[in-house]
């Protein structure tokens, strides 16, 4: 691939690879608006129709409420888990740490079918299937490796000696935390946030095994595909990748670096 | 003399199997610039890591003015350091930076705002207290970190090889400004580096180690002068050793010289306890070679070769291959270099005078 | 360590340590003993019985979809790996930096939406009536069956994956020894060749893993053969659902999972271990 041409011929052929991924995207927002159930070409007329009838329904908002729900707590939970985790492999060594470090990250490792069923067996035990808190727990496993990931690259970028001129100047271990740690951390900490709730947002699978009645608004889709091609999907879905799409844009602009936040070679006084 | 301000008794660093600080017993009393240094992997750092509580001690008491330290921890003591990053806060900005230590100790904000403000003048930073620290250039990231531990007035200051990142005339300037200021001040610098010429310019006392062990303790110009050992002669200033055997322990009817004998032959050097047929090494500092187109009269002189020359602006260091093949150096100012060949392979004749060597004790050290 | 600073480190190191046991290991180790509880009556007994995996595994459905699933998530690995390549090459090698960045900006972004509403959109692509079939007959050619069939399904994985791969390949590629490939220019390497002789062994590592991440998430998926594939024969995962939902057959259901996750972690292993090989001269 040498030449204009070959420059010339990785750019479409890039094009093409990005049109693929975006065009069921797209395709969605733009059919959300067509009048004809079954969308071809030439489309339709633009319409409104399916926003009002799906959002006329009052179960699409109780499912947006529990997806709400859910994505809140488990935003909270598992960014806080995963702090908690970015940390302790940031400042200690100990024994065995390869395997607490395995332990955290292996979830997304397992197929989310799998994990739906074993989630489904185990909290039919002890009594939590069908509720939202086996939901809420059931996501922030999923959901707390991506958390620990975010903040533990924020960490990597911080100076090493921050914390300890932090304990050098007469902070506690537990006021660096508060002082020095935390307030470094707040961006990826809200990157965290934003990332964990849109896995939440959007997972269908474990959420389809364990929440019963109390539907999120992927396992309503879910059940809405299983019967016919309805449209409607088109309106829920499009405001469904809106929410996501904007969770995932703030996350990824939190953590982009605005400058260099460790000393750059000195500019001439 | 008053007591100590510090005092290390028979400190030992192990990490696991590894000895980073084999035995260390230092005291530093108040108001004294003192320097560690040594190479890299010396344990210059882990020290002063131990002295401000960053590190526990592995045997042996750590203690500032009188009181043990091993159970204090670092928040606890008052160790103020600056970092070789200089470690200021990027999420607070200058003045946020330098009330720190007192926003840890509780001070009023008024009262830490007045006493920011009042260090940062002192060090010519009047103006920047709202900057970010990322606006800042290296000299002035430099002065907000001293402003930073300075501001707690405490008895001592560490500083962890402050200039290594800075440009070298940035490096000259700030030598000068933490001299003038630990004079004003009157408090404790303890200051390690890797750089001679740092430490020389700004400590009164000097403490190299090598090897987790200090080597040798004493003002800049006598461990320049009289080194104490091998390593000192090899690590501080430019030094020719030489290694020999006594031949004759008095030369002279004064007897002030005796002879060694060596690979480059017969030399006349100082007198000393030793007897014949001890082993001996002696170190000549390189300005005190002699370097002449001819023959000189001088009872040691050296047929040499010359193999480069260096230019290290107000000398220049000459670099001669004796007949055993080692090496000398030779620091000659502009004046000496203007009768001399310098093509290199040029025959050129070195020489000094028996009192310039020095004797190393223990022999070949 | 003293102890106030044990108390310190073990706030930070209990949380995931306690949650993941409780909320991951524990109903993961339980899905395994289930495998060997009785079902009498549509009930669940806690016993110690080889009676699911018997029944399971002389099912003639059951080895079919294990294969078929093995093959597609192969294949799916495969070609996602192939379709990626180029886009990976241009953004590590052809782009600005800031192009690349803006790019894997852009490439997060669906990995983190909706992969149910988007599997949903290609269905009505590719549908008979659909867009594509629209758009082809206008220029006379006949409509293709693409859903319900093995295509669909490759479709469906490739929305699912392709992304993370493209991400991974350009980070892995982007990596490798600028050095190293201008060194092989000068000894006079075609850009061809230097390719395949350098490039791709100095990335093998983040292309062999973008391969084994499209392997996982196709093997396990389901939304992909059930919408776009035709859902029969049933893949593996299909028969999970299957066998939980409609036949409440919680044990073999099971079994189904421990195979898969036996499958994937020897995958997995044999894959990293060959990543991480050292190339034979």
């Amino acid at each position: 691939m040498s030449g204009r041409g070959g420059a010339i011929l990785s750019r479409v052929y890039l094009g093409a690879v990005f049109l693929f991924v975006f065009a069921p995207i797209m395709a969605s927002f733009v059919f959300s608006f067509n009048s004809d159930r079954f969308p071809s070409i030439p489309l339709g007329s633009f319409t409104l129709h399916w926003y009002q009838k799906a959002f006329s329904d009052p179960d699409v908002w109780d499912a947006f409420r529990t997806s709400l729900k859910v994505a809140g707590s488990v935003a909270l939970l598992s960014t806080a888990i995963g702090f908690c985790t970015a940390y302790t492999d940031f400042r200690f060594g100990f024994r065995f740490k390869p395997a607490y470090l395995a332990l955290a990250l292996l979830p997304p490792t397992i197929p989310l079918v799998i994990m739906g069923l074993a989630m489904l067996a185990w909290l039919s035990n002890v009594g939590l299937s069908g509720t939202v808190t086996a939901v809420i727990i059931s996501h922030t496993v999923l959901a707390t490796p991506f958390a620990m990931a975010v903040i533990r690259l924020r960490l990597s970028q911080m100076d090493p000696a921050l914390e300890a001129a932090a304990w050098n100047l007469g902070a506690s271990e537990w006021g660096a935390m508060r002082h020095v740690i935390l307030p470094f951390c707040g961006p990826a900490i809200i990157s965290a946030l934003c990332l964990t709730a849109a896995v939440s947002f959007d997972e269908f699978a474990v959420a389809w095994f364990v929440s019963g009645l109390n539907k999120t608004v992927p396992v309503m889709i879910l059940e809405i595909l299983q019967g016919n091609v309805d449209p409607q999907i088109n309106a829920i879905g499009t405001v469904v990748f809106l929410t996501s799409m904007t969770l995932v844009v703030l996350a990824q602009v939190m953590v982009m670096t605005r400058s260099r936040e460790n000393p750059a070679k000195e500019k001439t006084e | 003399m008053s007591e100590p301000l510090v005092v290390f008794d028979g400190v030992v660093k192990r990490y696991g199997s590894i000895t980073a600080v084999k035995r260390m017993d230092l005291t530093i009393d108040k108001g004294e610039f003192v320097a560690l240094m040594g190479p890299s992997g010396c344990g210059k750092t882990t020290t002063l890591r131990m002295l401000a509580g960053l590190e526990a001690t592995s045997e042996g008491e750590v203690r500032i003015a009188g009181r043990r330290m091993n159970d204090v921890a670092a928040h606890e003591r008052d160790t103020p350091m600056v970092w070789q990053s200089l470690a200021l806060f990027p999420f607070l900005n200058v003045r946020e930076n330098v009330e720190f230590g007192l926003r840890m100790r509780g001070v009023e904000a008024a009262e830490r705002r007045r006493r920011a403000v009042e260090w940062l003048e002192r060090l010519g930073m009047e103006g920047f207290e709202d900057r970010r620290v990322d606006q800042l250039s290296g000299g002035q990231r430099q002065r907000v970190a001293l402003a930073r531990s300075l501001v707690t007035e405490p008895e001592m200051l560490l500083l962890d090889e402050p200039l290594a990142a800075l440009d070298a005339h940035l490096v000259i300037r700030m030598q000068g400004v933490l001299t003038r200021l630990q004079r004003e001040l009157g408090i404790t610098f303890v200051y390690v580096t890797h750089s001679q010429s740092e430490a020389f310019a700004m400590a009164d006392r000097v403490v190299i180690m090598g090897d987790g062990e200090i080597a040798q303790i004493g003002p800049p110009r006598e461990v320049y002068r009289a080194p104490a050992n091998r390593f000192v002669a090899e690590f501080v200033g430019r030094n020719n050793i030489f290694e020999g055997e006594i031949t004759d322990p008095g030369t002279d009817p004064a007897g002030e010289f005796a002879t060694m004998a060596g690979p480059v032959g017969r030399l006349a050097i100082p007198a000393s306890a030793a007897a014949a047929g001890a082993a001996v090494s002696i170190a000549v500092a390189a300005d005190r070679v002699r370097v002449t187109q001819t023959e000189p009269e001088a009872v040691n002189r050296i047929a040499c070769r010359l193999i480069s020359e260096e230019f290290v602006g107000a000398s220049v260091i000459l670099y001669l291959e004796a007949p055993d093949g080692s090496e000398i150096k030779a620091q000659l100012g502009e004046a000496e270099l203007e009768t001399l060949d310098l093509t290199p392979g040029a025959s050129l004749w070195v020489s000094w005078q028996p009192g310039a060597a020095h004797l190393l004790p223990g022999g070949t050290g | 360590m003293p102890r106030r600073r044990l108390i310190y480190a073990m706030t930070w190191r209990l949380p995931i340590i306690i949650w993941q046991a409780a909320f991951f290991l524990v109903p993961l180790g339980f899905m395994v003993v289930m495998t060997f509880w009785a079902v009498k009556n549509y009930r669940m007994e806690p016993d110690f019985v080889l009676q699911n995996w018997d029944k399971m595994f002389s099912k003639g459905y059951f080895w079919d979809a294990y294969w078929l699933t093995l093959g597609r998530a192969t294949l799916a690995a495969v070609i996602a790996s192939l379709v990626a390549f180029p886009a990976s090459y241009a953004l590590a090698f052809k782009v600005s930096p800031a192009a690349r960045r803006w790019a894997i900006f852009f490439l997060i972004i669906p990995f983190f939406t909706s992969y149910l509403v988007r599997a949903y959109a290609w269905q009505v692509i590719l549908a008979e009536q659909g867009v594509i079939n629209a758009g082809l007959s206008y220029l006379g050619l006949g409509p293709f069956t693409m859903l319900n069939s093995g295509i669909g399904a490759m479709v469906g994985y490739l929305t699912l994956t392709l992304p993370l791969v493209v991400i991974l390949q350009t980070f892995s590629l982007a990596s490798v020894d600028r050095n190293l490939i201008e060194a092989a220019w000068n000894l006079g390497c075609s850009r061809f060749r230097t390719i395949f002789r350098v490039i791709i062994p100095s990335a093998k590592v983040g292309l062999i893993l973008g391969a084994v991440f499209c392997f996982i998430l196709s093997f396990g998926d389901f939304v992909s053969p059930y919408y776009l594939g035709g859902s029969k024969p049933p893949t593996l995962s299909i028969l999970i659902i299957d066998t939980t939902k409609s036949g409440q057959q919680w044990p073999r259901a099971a079994v189904v999972a421990v195979t898969m996750i036996a499958t994937l972690m020897v995958v997995a292993f044999t894959a990293v271990s060959a990543a991480y090989r050292k190339p034979k001269q």
